[in-house]
């Protein structure tokens, strides 16, 4: 099987003596037409790596290929063959849903005799083609969120990097959305790369996932050879294994304290 | 063929900034250059002749050069802040990661950004050209001259917007991936224009122009506006103002000049293209997080001055709240900026100890307490805070008069204080008892704009819509302030006026107690109107 992502000790570290490892030497394989997870409790280096993979930012050290494009000496290649929906996009609110696709399809190139079609299907994709010429700021959150996998599909990449993409949605947006990962995926034939701490969707979605904390993956496999790893039943117990929990009689400890009732 | 990506760049920039007329947007050029022609071509001569006769005598004289230095200086300054002190009153990177993923250099960002906001700057841009041209018109420049003087013009500001263009990208980038970088750039937006400020004092009253002139005093400012590039500019327009259709007589110096200016455009366009890589970057700066520290004395003061306990822990928290942000540090010390330069650059404006107790319950007062209390909560979650919890309502807003006067009324007592010692020949009484005055009166200025702040309530994070509210309020005050002054001086009410043979600062002394106790009165029933408002708020 083709591999589409591919990372070799790919790291990124801040701070003076490099002391906080965003991403610590990760080695990972992502194939064609696959969707993969990346899991984490927050600040595990997550976005960092969807960042690194899409070229947003530099590595301290290691490197990655994306599509076979190399992250550090083909940039433009690496960011024509991706499309990004990142954790917390910023959108032009001034600008119609039109006018905003438009703008993104301009910015990756595509043919302007085929834009205006790519647009209006996008736009009745998501049951937003009678709100086209609507400012971005009336959008509600799940709307807006439609708007930027829109805007992350404009130029037909092969690969997708979705970052938390359904964490903002209420359930039937979210729905929707996963309906149509699973479509791009088994239908378009995308490579869709998921971050998210939203375990379900993970669950749903992906042929295989990672772990990652603290900069390091810890598990990689499919949800069932994980399990498995972990001894565990379920993909919250095996994450709750694998990256550490707070102990249930901890939870409450804070009511035994004197006066704490009000 | 793509398109270019500056181009890209530019019409989105153009569009979001032209999103509030959509409806006319393809119109809106052609309204533009339209309204542009006829102030060229009919309003700017028309209103230069009113004065054309002493610009004629003025642009042959020695002053005639440091003047357009300073005109041009100022231009060119505020040109140059303006996209700076946009950018950092709303510090936003969102949109950083929309380029950063898309196949985009950042000199084509930098640059597309620049020409999308063009269309505006150029309204800027031939205003004030047009104006210079329509004064030289009546010297009969030949058209070389004229077109020289035109690209003079436009070259220096083009190179003033780009400079800022340029370093708000970069202060953008840097500031903007924080909390507290966001929040030192809503600061720096205020300050920012103190310098300009400043120079306009030190022209109206410093005696900067006269100072220009003076070949015994002008060394180091002639020297400093001399490397500038607007100063260039002034040298080749007042050149060539002076000599009419003779450019042979100015040919090698506005030649050098211009080839100077000229040089100097191509550098900064060429370095602002080198800085793009800096100025779009989403490579974290810092990882330090602010850190609160125990409270010290200074909080447990206030803490005891609350009353202790929770409306003591209250009114510390909304101290905290307060004082941890630079940009409300930042407007108390624009206002105490503004009464220095006064001091410093209107020559005596305090000869009486009357001078500081009118001038400042005038300005100064209004001015301070409406940046201290004229935002009631940052978004409305805090509120539903109080809403939530018992009295909370009564509380907070109780809390934040107390807060108000414990911030506003020390600064205000001391401005009055240094403003009194200012005057010459002043007694220890005088010295007091305007401290004392100025205390009362920010007392009563609290009350009034926390009432005005509580009724009209502005619960935006942005930082413009706050400044508008703060600013619709400031007027009230100001002229309510300046009504009373005049209902006081001009309609009888004045105790000076009843009782002739008063002394007249104890007159003066007693109006403004009465005026105060007005403003007191006013102030607590807005209070209370904003209170209920507050409590009755959806």
């Amino acid at each position: 099987m083709k591999i589409l992502i591919r990372t070799d000790k790919l790291s990124k570290y801040y701070g003076k003596g490099s002391e906080i490892k965003a991403v610590d030497e990760l080695d990972l394989e992502v194939y064609e037409g696959e969707t993969f997870g990346l899991l984490g409790p927050n600040g595990a280096g997550k976005t960092t790596t969807v960042r690194l993979l899409n070229c947003i930012i530099k590595p301290t050290s290691g490197t990655a290929t994306v599509n076979g494009h190399d992250i550090l000496k083909e940039e433009t290649d690496v960011k024509r063959v991706t499309g990004l929906l990142a954790e917390s996009p910023g959108l032009y609110e001034k600008l119609s849903a039109h006018e905003f696709l438009e703008f993104m399809g301009a910015l990756y190139d595509v043919p302007s005799d085929v834009l205006p079609e790519r647009i209006d299907d996008l736009l009745k994709l998501f049951s937003l083609y009678d709100r086209r010429d609507y400012l971005l700021e009336g959008y509600s959150r799940g709307m807006k969120q439609k708007i930027l996998i829109a805007a992350a599909l404009i130029h037909d990449p092969p690969i997708l990097f979705l970052d938390e993409p359904t964490s903002m949605l209420d359930p039937r947006a979210a729905l929707m959305v996963k309906d149509l990962i699973k479509g791009l995926a088994d239908r378009a034939g995308k490579t869709i790369f998921i971050c998210s701490h939203i375990l379900p969707v993970v669950e749903e979605l992906c042929d295989r996932i990672g772990i990652i904390n603290q900069g390091r993956l810890i598990a990689l496999g499919t949800i069932d050879e994980i399990i498995t790893q972990t001894k565990t039943k379920t993909l919250e117990e095996a994450f709750i294994a694998i990256t550490g929990g707070v102990e249930e009689k901890e939870l409450l400890a804070w009511r035994e304290q004197k006066g704490a009732g009000a | 063929m793509p398109v270019p990506k500056w181009l890209v760049v530019a019409r989105n920039e153009y569009r979001i900034h032209t999103s509030s007329i959509r409806k006319i947007r393809k119109y809106f050029p052609f309204l533009t250059i339209g309204l542009l022609v006829v102030y060229v071509l009919f309003i700017a001569p028309a209103v230069v002749s009113l004065f054309i006769d002493d610009f004629l005598v003025f642009i042959i004289s020695v002053a005639a050069v440091p003047m357009v230095q300073i005109i041009l200086f100022m231009f060119f300054f505020y040109l140059m802040l303006f996209p700076i002190s946009d950018t950092l009153r709303e510090v936003k990177t969102e949109q950083l990661e929309i380029f950063l993923a898309s196949p985009v250099k950042p000199s084509d960002v930098l640059l597309g950004e620049f020409l999308g906001k063009m269309p505006f700057y150029t309204i800027a841009i031939t205003v004030i050209t047009g104006t210079f041209t329509a004064l030289l018109n009546p010297l009969g420049l030949d058209v070389v001259q004229n077109a020289i003087i035109i690209i003079v013009f436009v070259i220096t500001f083009l190179s003033a917007i780009w400079i800022g263009t340029v370093i708000a990208a970069i202060l953008r980038t840097k500031l903007g991936k924080s909390v507290r970088g966001k929040d030192v750039g809503r600061a720096l937006s205020v300050i920012i224009v103190l310098p300009m400020i400043a120079v306009m004092y030190a022209i109206i009253g410093g005696g900067l122009i006269e100072a220009l002139i003076d070949p015994t005093t002008s060394g180091t400012v002639r020297t400093f506006l001399g490397m500038l590039p607007s100063s260039w500019g002034a040298e080749i327009f007042v050149g060539l103002a002076s000599n009419p259709n003779n450019i042979s007589a100015f040919g090698l110096e506005t030649l050098t000049r211009f080839g100077s200016l000229i040089a100097f455009f191509v550098a900064v366009l060429w370095l602002g293209a080198k800085a793009a890589n800096r100025a779009y970057s989403l490579e974290s700066t810092t990882f330090t997080a602010s850190k609160a520290k125990p409270d010290g004395l200074f909080y447990k003061t206030v803490k005891y001055l609350g009353g202790g306990g929770s409306s003591g822990t209250l009114l510390a928290s909304i101290f905290k709240d307060y004082g941890r942000r630079l940009e409300n540090l930042s407007w108390i010390a624009y206002v105490v900026g503004l009464i220095a330069m006064l001091s410093i650059f209107l020559s005596d404006p305090f000869s009486s100890p009357r001078d500081p107790l009118v001038i400042l319950s005038l300005m100064a007062i209004p001015l301070l307490t409406g940046f201290v209390v004229g935002t009631v909560s940052r978004g409305k979650e805090t509120l539903f805070l109080y809403r939530k919890s018992p009295n909370g309502v009564g509380r907070f807003v109780k809390a934040r008069l107390l807060q108000g006067w414990l911030v506003a009324v020390p600064i205000a007592a001391a401005i009055m204080a240094v403003s009194t010692i200012l005057v010459p020949q002043v007694t220890l009484f005088s010295l007091l008892i305007n401290t004392i005055w100025g205390s009362i009166r920010t007392m009563a200025s609290v009350a009034f704009l926390l009432g005005l702040a509580l009724l009209i309530p502005v619960f935006a994070e942005e930082s413009r819509e706050r400044t508008l509210g703060i600013i619709i309020n400031l007027q009230v005050i100001l002229f309510t302030t300046i009504g009373l002054e005049i209902g006081f001086s001009r309609f009888g009410l004045s105790f000076r006026r009843l009782l002739p043979n008063l002394e007249p600062f104890t007159g003066l002394l007693l109006d403004h107690l009465l005026q105060t106790a007005i403003i007191s009165l006013v102030g607590i029933v807005l209070f209370y109107l904003g209170k209920r408002k507050l409590s009755r708020i959806e």
